[in-house]
């Protein structure tokens, strides 16, 4: 029994040595530095394979792809179908119909219940690059938009509510004579209003006016809406630029075939980026003056009068809170660069509305001032939030697009 | 079997386990431990043992890397590490990252006038347009010459004429001669008169679709780019690189499909080094997609080759003619984001009081109020976050080994029209060498080059003084020691002293065996130079007449980043 157990013991002490000599061969030690990197790598032989990209890195890349090549996809779409519908969510769906043409099919709702939906057809690349051509067919209803009366004592317990809806088909084509600088515009649409009793909580706007009182109350006016814009432009990216400026003059003819509402629009607008400290402040101007001209004896309806009052004319104050024939607005920023990615802003707009245009002066001028910050790229600006002082309140206002 | 026997027989088994235990842990040890220095130290090559020809591309997307290195990578915390790419001497052997030219060797000027040129220049009297161009932010083709070669055109935006095209040339002669795999590029011209379209050329469309490549996708963009009086075009030609191509490398981790990539690219020496050369040239743009590894068969193996492809964001060319933050400042950066931000504005950066004379063909590029330590890159790289002041000053001994006839020559060739912007450069380059020389040689234990010789002598060379870094008087101490190659024991030995850049050994007590070890800590007295007080470790291996350098260690293994010169001072 003894000699068994010895016998035991010798063969497991030979094993153990089997066993680290067996260690010593599988992994020997390297003799030079040479060897011992090549073990290193062959070593990494074992568990070679390909770069896997993370899901972080795939959503990037993909993202990536739609913003820089413009691959087709679904998208978010944040347009309201009017302002003053409140927060607006919305999708859509581009589809390249040929090498740079797409159709985007897109759709918002509102938090008030506006709805809009419109399928857009874009040729960004005609005559040799110098033209572009947007044609645009879609469906939108508005609920409850404000009025408050026409001209500018009109006071906030005076408003008002109505709905509208308005399909529409439009075309607009854009030339550029010479690449850049110089911008040649023009558009037609097709539409119809058909203006209906306001759903908010506010007095509807039937209630308080007549058709008498106010042109376009109860009205269904189809119109013939054609445009021509001719403007000298160079700013670096119309959504977004630190210098250069706009100026532009745009002509609107609204024609009813019935011959009761036609009338015409002049629109003047001047934007100036003025850089200062190497463009991390810029100071932004902001001209524009709208005038209207009725037709022989015919009328503007009140929901298409120029208008102060919005996110992008008058911040301080409630969506078309002054409406009238026609319209200055005076906008003032003081933008900071804080980095490549976003700027902050100290504003101040000024603006009115006058029944005549010899009135489209400096006196009376309603105005607010706020403070905001905007979240940009080289050439687009997807989001701006701002809070905004008037006179009527505070109002914070979120936009998917620069003010100017 | 007795229950007693059982139990012994039990005890001597479990005797016997742990023996075979304690032999496996023995033969384990035995295996694996490393002696400090191994007979072929130090390695003048990198080896590749391994067949890389599995490898399979992959482009990182631009966003993706930006958005990375700008909110997390940011955030990175140093850890301290040497390098790993380096040999026992501290220096960055030769490899498929990196090949020592200047700073090792003498480069003439001459060979820093044809950098990485091996092949004739292009045929430009006939180009057959083959698609777009498919790197960089400079607008271009991919083309063929009349000889059939094909080459990667870059114009000129027509707010730099002559600038990028320049930046490239002359930049990629400096990147040759620091080391780095460079491009074969050339000056030449096109001329739209005398061209031809590939009938299967095909440019990309917003589609994704590719269609064929027309002559109104190259007039679009020849109207974006600088044009000539005669009607031709500036172009810098780019030579396709031999090879499979993978894309980029990234600037830190290891290809995974590269088993001879085993060092951590953050660790690489020659990748963290960039920060010191991206500063005195100002290559901002350190992207990976401004980089390649390519898959080549040599000498019967197949390995991945790195390249430094795009060194043209460098001296004062950008993608915008207003980008004035560039180079002070990340293209996020949360301290000056909220500096401006809480001031609106009015606590003014450096870039807005930085004055510039400006050349078309050089841009926003300076050398007075230049400062290494707050230049930055467009986004930060890991590998960039990771040099230490040892990297730096490896890497600023070869900004110093250029000369000013080498900078002027290497300028030359960049073919500026104008004298005065060509000699502005390399004025510019000139000054910002002393400042990162200045810097960076004397931010650490500045002795180089160290030799032993037979009878005990020790000799070397203050880089700093060599480069005029610092003019003060020095004291040297060594305190020598025997080293056990083996245990990596040391027994101390005296310590000796001189005023002069070379020390004698304690008299009879260095070894005269062939294989024995003797090292010494040198340190330096210098007033203003606190650092240099942190001795410099240096091995010698002894042959059977004379002392060889088989160790140098500048820093040791991990040095805190908060000590760093090279980090910002702000």
């Amino acid at each position: 029994m003894q000699s068994v157990s010895i016998s035991r013991l010798f063969v497991l002490v030979v094993l153990a040595v089997g066993a680290a000599t067996s260690a010593v061969a599988q992994d020997p030690a390297p003799s030079t530095r040479e060897t011992a990197i090549e073990q290193d790598q062959a070593e990494k032989v074992k568990a070679l394979h390909p770069y896997v990209p993370g899901k972080g890195e795939a959503l990037f890349n993909r993202a990536e792809d739609i913003l820089v090549n413009g691959v087709p996809s679904w998208h978010p779409f944040f347009t309201s179908a009017y302002y003053g519908g409140g927060f607006t969510l919305g999708a859509g769906y581009a589809h390249h119909v040929s090498p740079y043409n797409m159709i985007d099919v897109r759709g918002s709702y509102t938090i008030l219940g506006y709805k809009l939906l419109e399928a857009e057809l874009t040729a960004p690349r005609l005559f040799h690059r110098r033209g572009s051509l947007s044609v645009i067919g879609g469906w939108r209803e508005v609920t409850q938009a404000a009025f408050y009366g026409k001209g500018m004592s009109t006071s906030l317990d005076d408003r008002t509510d109505f709905a509208f809806q308005q399909p529409f088909g439009s075309g607009t084509l854009t030339f550029w004579p010479t690449r850049r600088l110089w911008m040649l515009r023009g558009g037609l649409e097709l539409s119809r209003y058909s203006q209906q009793a306001g759903e908010g909580s506010f007095p509807s706007v039937d209630k308080v006016y007549t058709p008498a009182t106010l042109p376009g109350i109860g009205t269904k006016t189809t119109y013939v809406h054609s445009q021509g814009t001719f403007g000298f432009d160079w700013r670096t990216s119309p959504g977004y630029s630190r210098r250069g400026g706009f100026y532009g003059v745009t002509v609107h003819d609204f024609t009813d075939p019935d011959e009761k509402f036609g009338f015409r629009r002049l629109d003047y607008e001047v934007i100036q980026h003025i850089p200062i400290f190497r463009e991390a402040w810029v100071i932004s101007l902001r001209g524009e003056v709208q005038t209207t001209y009725t037709k022989n004896n015919q009328q503007i309806p009140f929901f298409l009068l120029p208008y102060v009052g919005s996110g992008s004319t008058m911040r301080g104050f409630m969506s078309h809170r002054f409406r009238d024939q026609n319209r200055i607005v005076g906008q003032v920023e003081w933008r900071i660069m804080a980095n490549r990615f976003m700027d902050t802003a100290v504003f101040y707009d000024a603006g009115k509305v006058t029944a005549r245009r010899a009135d489209l002066d400096f006196s009376g001028l309603k105005s607010d001032y706020g403070i905001g910050v905007r979240f940009h790229g080289p050439f687009a600006t997807p989001l701006r939030v701002e809070v905004a002082r008037s006179p009527e309140g505070t109002r914070l206002v979120v936009a998917v697009q620069p003010i100017f | 079997m007795s229950t007693l026997s059982f139990v012994s027989s039990a005890r001597r088994a479990s005797g016997a386990i742990l023996l075979v235990a304690a032999l496996g842990l023995c033969g384990r040890a035995v295996s694996t431990q490393r002696p400090r220095f191994y007979p072929d130290d130090p390695i003048a090559r990198e080896p590749e043992s391994q067949d890389a020809s599995k490898a399979k591309p992959y482009f990182m997307g631009s966003l993706y890397e930006m958005s990375n290195n700008l909110f997390v990578t940011a955030g990175y915390k140093p850890s301290g590490t040497r390098a790993k790419s380096i040999n026992s001497i501290d220096e960055v052997p030769d490899s498929s990252w990196f090949t020592n030219r200047i700073g090792s060797t003498t480069v003439t000027v001459e060979e820093i006038v044809r950098g990485p040129n091996r092949g004739a220049p292009p045929d430009p009297s006939r180009w057959t347009l083959t698609r777009e161009k498919t790197s960089g932010s400079h607008p271009g083709f991919t083309a063929r010459d009349a000889k059939g070669e094909t080459w990667f055109l870059e114009f000129d935006p027509p707010y730099f004429p002559e600038g990028a095209t320049g930046a490239v040339a002359v930049a990629t002669k400096i990147f040759w001669a620091l080391g780095y795999n460079q491009v074969e590029s050339f000056l030449t011209t096109f001329d739209p008169k005398r061209v031809d379209f590939d009938p299967k050329a095909t440019i990309r469309r917003p589609s994704g679709a590719r269609t064929r490549f027309t002559p109104d996708d190259m007039n679009a963009i020849l109207e974006r780019v600088a044009k000539k009086a005669d009607g031709t075009y500036r172009v810098i030609a780019g030579r396709l690189i031999p090879g499979k191509i993978l894309g980029g490398f990234l600037y830190d981790g290891t290809r995974p499909d590269d088993p001879n990539d085993v060092v951590p690219h953050e660790h690489r020496r020659e990748l963290r080094a960039l920060r010191v050369f991206g500063a005195w040239t100002n290559l901002t743009d350190l992207k990976a997609s401004n980089t390649l590894d390519t898959l080549l068969t040599r000498n019967g193996r197949t390995v991945v080759i790195h390249y430094l492809q795009d060194v043209g964001s460098t001296f004062g060319m950008c993608n915008d003619l207003h980008e004035w933050d560039l180079s002070y400042e990340h293209f996020f950066q949360a301290d000056t984001t909220w500096r401006r931000l809480f001031s609106f504005g009015f606590a003014l950066s450096p870039w807005q009081r930085v004055h510039y004379v400006e050349y078309p063909s050089i841009g926003k590029f300076e050398g007075d109020v230049f400062d290494p330590r707050t230049w930055r890159p467009q986004t930060p790289t890991t590998a960039y976050l990771e040099m230490r002041d040892d990297d730096a000053f490896w890497a600023a001994q070869r900004v110093a080994a250029f000369s000013d006839d080498l900078i002027r020559a290497a300028v030359h060739t960049g073919e500026y029209s104008d004298p005065a912007a060509e000699k502005y450069l390399a004025d510019v380059l000139i000054k910002r060498r002393d400042k990162v020389t200045r810097l960076y040689l004397s931010a650490v234990n500045p002795i180089v080059n160290p030799r032993l010789d037979a009878n005990g002598r020790l000799t070397f060379e203050n880089a700093a003084f060599a480069a005029d870094a610092s003019g003060a008087a020095a004291t040297y101490r060594a305190s020598w020691f025997l080293f056990d190659n083996a245990t990596g024991e040391r027994q101390s030995l005296s310590e000796t002293q001189s005023r002069t850049t070379t020390i004698e050994a304690p008299r009879g007590v260095l070894p005269t065996t062939s294989g024995s070890f003797v090292g010494a800590d040198v340190a330096v007295e210098s007033e203003g130079h606190p650092t240099w007080r942190r001795p410099v470790r240096v091995y010698f291996r002894r042959s059977a007449t004379a002392w060889t350098l088989v160790g140098l260690e500048r820093l040791p293994e991990s040095a805190a980043a908060s000590t760093r010169v090279a980090a910002d001072p702000l």
